[in-house]
């Protein structure tokens, strides 16, 4: 019966299968969004309101010619998708959902998983910067080096705003640390700044605008992911849209008190409290340009990540206060 | 350590095809370096083998979306060539649509800035209100792009009432949509953080590089053909020649969104004294041996135009410089010593049109001694592969 | 200032080199100078006359010379310098020096015409493609082109 337990939770919920579909409807929903913000209509004709257009451009690209460039490393060019696609599935499976009341512990929840998930959260980048680096053309090195200049700016602000409310919550590990903010909610308003802090910090992890500097299509092309096509471009980008799955279920968690109810409960606190989350990402995106790579680090060093210190330090003080 | 990186003749960011190879330090540019050539059509010579009325159609094509600037500009020389004078309705229609060329010309640098900053939004309002003046000229003229409206001795189709009443109406909606641009362009805090200070062009540079239009009106110098040489009927309306003093990107946007508040006073004063009369008169066939230099100010900067006659029905001579062209010169000073990520930026700025730039001979060209021809695309792959030979030896290495 | 007084500024600074003047219409001065003088002319009316503005360089193939306009305007009028150069001998002194912006109107100059520009900065061929056979001077009056007959490849004879 565990095993079975086991597998459903892998494979379908939360695992692959609920992730592909859940992040295919993530993408349409930022799409539609950002393009009704533009006065415009975005996905309308594939499906009822264009709800099947994300999964059909990722049959779409599947079914294209898969070129590897000449002199490139073809094992790491190759690996590199499926690899990343691996490490976000996997950071899915720590986020407490479904297996979630604290008497009855899954195996993937357990002291420190918080700080697990944040690592795996940050690898993504690092693929993208070998996925620039193996494919051995200008415009993607560019990109590449800008994927890492920009982990200079917003990693540590990051870490820091997705960890005050851990401080205050008295553990590492993610189911508790949801639990102790649906005892206490108004303690959640402490945490008001690390939010905004951590939603920037999530869109530059992104890369979406205003941070989408490493793939800038009007200045490098495709930036690390110019010479990907067909099914390896498909794979990245199914790992882009779960990579926002998780990075909301995270801020969801940590700030928004978790997912709470069950396997059915828990399903629909999950789905409403990532929308919430992505719907401000996708607000950010529509209203802001582009800013430079050095604007950004000096952007993150001046302004977010003396923030997220207060924050720190707000949370130290309310600790002591309640205690 | 530098190293070498291609923009062009393909890349996402350019509309047209032009090479800009730039020798790169890091994220600065040291040096940059401009080849042209990519989308030469032989109109030059090939207006010498037409007659006055088919060269029309010719400077029509030189370009898109400033289509009415070249042929405005070559059927005012032609006309002086010819002595004869359009009647004063005549000139008021043509100076009308040349106005609205220039408002849809600035929305769409505006949306193109925009998009090459990162900011779709602003490239999907301007482009959404762009659509408006679309439809104007779709009413007068029949056609959004190539309006067809010149004819040598004045204009061919006529206006009415109706579509007076709703230009006027048009506008109203524009106006109210501008100010909301001119507030947001220069407001929204991360698009003027990526435009200011980029693209410096100093007072003086501009003037010793001969730059052009909004690229030098926004260093400070007041250079307008319209007011300096004034043209048509440009002696009678009033306007006045916008300029920023900031010298860069964000100064140039400035003096673009004044100018679409200028060029909606100049409409409603054309439309509110709208003479009677007719619209056109007669032209003669052949033009007696003179030769004659026309200038106009197109929405992208000074369109000149030299046009010479030996007393046929065809031209001796017919000299374009569109104002791309005149800018080139410019940017290569503005690229030095800027970043990679400020190429589109500081590129589209002079809002490039470099269709109208290119137009010397026909490209296509048989090699002496075989039979096939080369059409556009292989040569043009052919000149990519001559020319980029140097840049592919230096991906041999890895890049750092 | 009008167009008068420009042209009598240009009787007493450039005496007898400015072998012709003309105003055919309003704010419009066209003057001929010999080639060897092109240099003082365009300097006089940069540093003195305030011309700084170099609309562009026109080439006209008269059969046995070719001439060169060079049109400058300022905020009232326009001056048009002409002079020619023979065919057989198509030297032309670059004003490079006094007018920066004028270097790709003198490249364009000499791929349309073969006028080969003295002392230019940077003389690499602007518009014509790199494999473009020399000796061919598109604007040149006695070059035409011939369209070779089609050949479809694959195709019918």
């Amino acid at each position: 019966m565990a095993t079975v337990k086991t597998l459903i939770y892998l494979i379908v919920y939360p695992g692959l299968l609920f992730l592909f579909l859940y992040s295919t409807f993530v993408e349409w929903y930022d799409r539609k969004l950002y393009a009704r913000l533009q006065n415009r209509m975005g996905p309308t004709h594939t499906g009822r309101f264009g709800l099947l257009q994300p999964i059909a451009d990722f049959f779409k690209l599947m079914a294209k010619e898969d070129i590897v460039p000449d002199r490139a490393d073809r094992k790491m060019f190759s690996a590199l998708p499926a690899v990343g696609l691996a490490i976000v599935f996997t950071a899915m499976l720590l986020l407490p959902v479904w297996n979630y009341s604290l008497d009855r512990p899954s195996v993937t929840s357990f002291n420190g998983d918080l700080i697990v998930l944040l690592y795996l959260l940050s690898l993504p980048t690092f693929i993208f910067f070998l996925a620039g680096w193996s494919s051995t053309n200008l415009f993607s090195t560019i990109g590449g080096a800008r994927v890492l200049t920009m982990l200079f700016g917003y990693e540590v602000p990051l870490f820091l705003a997705v960890l005050s409310p851990a401080v205050l919550a008295n553990s590492w590990r993610l189911a508790e640390i949801a639990a102790f903010y649906r005892q206490r909610p108004a303690l959640a308003l402490v945490n008001l700044l690390g939010f905004v802090i951590a939603l920037i910090c999530v869109q530059a992890k992104l890369e979406r605008t205003p941070f989408d500097i490493p793939h800038a299509e009007t200045e490098i092309v495709g930036g690390t992911f110019t010479e990907y096509s067909g099914k390896k471009l498909a794979i990245f980008r199914l790992m882009m849209d779960a990579e926002m799955v998780v990075a909301a279920g995270l801020l969801a968690t940590v700030f928004l008190g978790g997912f709470p109810g069950g396997a059915l409960l828990g399903l629909v606190n999950f789905i409403v409290k990532t929308l919430v989350v992505i719907f401000f990402l996708s607000l950010i995106r529509a209203t802001t340009s582009r800013i430079r790579v050095d604007q950004v680090v000096s952007f993150a060093w001046k302004y977010l990540a003396p923030l997220a210190i207060l924050q720190l330090l707000i949370v130290i003080l309310v600790k002591g206060l309640l205690s | 350590m530098k190293f070498q990186i291609p923009i062009g003749p393909q890349h996402p960011a350019l509309k047209e095809p032009i090479s800009l190879r730039m020798t790169v330090e890091g994220e600065i540019i040291r040096d940059a370096d401009l080849r042209l050539g990519y989308n030469h059509r032989g109109l030059e010579k090939l207006a010498e083998q037409k007659t006055w009325i088919q060269n029309i159609y010719l400077t029509e094509r030189i370009c898109g979306i400033c289509s009415h600037s070249h042929t405005t500009c070559y059927v005012q020389g032609v006309e002086k060539l010819m002595e004869i004078e359009p009647p004063k309705r005549g000139q008021y229609i043509r100076y009308l649509v040349s106005e609205l060329e220039r408002i849809h010309s600035h929305l769409l640098w505006l949306g193109v800035a925009g998009h090459e900053a990162g900011f779709d939004s602003f490239f999907m309002y301007t482009w959404r209100d762009r659509e408006i003046v679309m439809d104007i000229l779709e009413i007068i003229s029949g056609n959004r792009v190539h309006y067809g409206i010149n004819t040598i001795g004045g204009v061919r189709r006529d206006l009415d009432e109706q579509q007076v009443k709703h230009i006027l109406d048009s506008l109203a909606i524009l106006r109210q949509r501008s100010e909301y641009y001119q507030h947001l362009g220069t407001n929204e805090p991360s698009f003027v953080a990526r435009l200011a200070g980029v693209g410096y062009l100093s007072r003086e540079d501009a003037i010793a590089l001969c730059a052009v239009g909004p690229t030098v009106r926004a260093s400070g110098v007041p250079m307008d053909v319209r007011k300096d040489d004034p043209y048509g009927i440009y002696d009678e309306v009033p306007f006045e020649v916008c300029t920023a003093e900031t010298c860069d990107v964000l100064g140039r946007t400035v003096v673009r969104i004044k100018e679409l508040f200028q060029c909606y006073n100049i409409i409603e004063y054309l439309l509110k004294n709208l003479p009677t009369g007719p619209v056109a008169v007669r032209a003669p066939r052949r033009a007696k041996p003179n030769e004659v230099v026309s200038r106009y100010e197109a929405p992208r900067g000074e369109n000149i135009h030299y046009i010479k006659s030996n007393g046929t029905d065809k031209p001796e001579r017919l000299k374009v410089r569109a104002p791309t062209l005149g800018n080139y010169a410019a940017t290569i000073k503005m690229l030095k010593n800027g970043f990679i990520a400020d190429v589109p930026l500081i590129f589209a700025a002079i809002d490039p049109c470099i269709c109208c730039a290119e137009r010397a001979v026909a490209l296509v060209d048989a090699r002496s001694g075989q039979e096939k021809i080369i059409s556009m695309n292989a040569l043009k792959q052919l000149s990519r592969q001559v020319s980029a030979g140097n840049a592919r030896k230096r991906e041999a290495e890895w890049p750092l | 200032m009008n167009d008068q007084i420009v042209i009598d500024k240009a009787k007493a600074s450039l005496g007898d080199k400015a072998l012709e003047i003309t105003n055919p219409a309003p704010r419009r001065i066209f003057i001929r100078v010999k080639v060897d003088d092109l240099l003082a002319a365009v300097g006089w009316l940069r540093n003195e006359m305030g011309f700084t503005h170099l609309a562009t360089i026109s080439g006209v193939d008269l059969g046995q010379a070719f001439e060169l306009i060079y049109h400058f305007a300022n905020n009232f009028t326009c001056v048009n310098l002409r002079t020619e150069i023979p065919r057989d001998n198509p030297l032309l002194p670059s004003i490079c020096e006094i007018i920066p912006g004028a270097i790709l109107y003198e490249r364009e100059l000499q791929d349309m015409f073969g006028i080969v520009v003295q002392n230019i900065p940077d003389g690499r061929p602007l518009v014509l493609p790199d494999d473009w056979p020399a000796g061919n001077y598109p604007l040149r009056k006695d070059w035409k082109y011939e369209r070779p007959p089609e050949v479809i490849p694959g195709g019918k004879k």
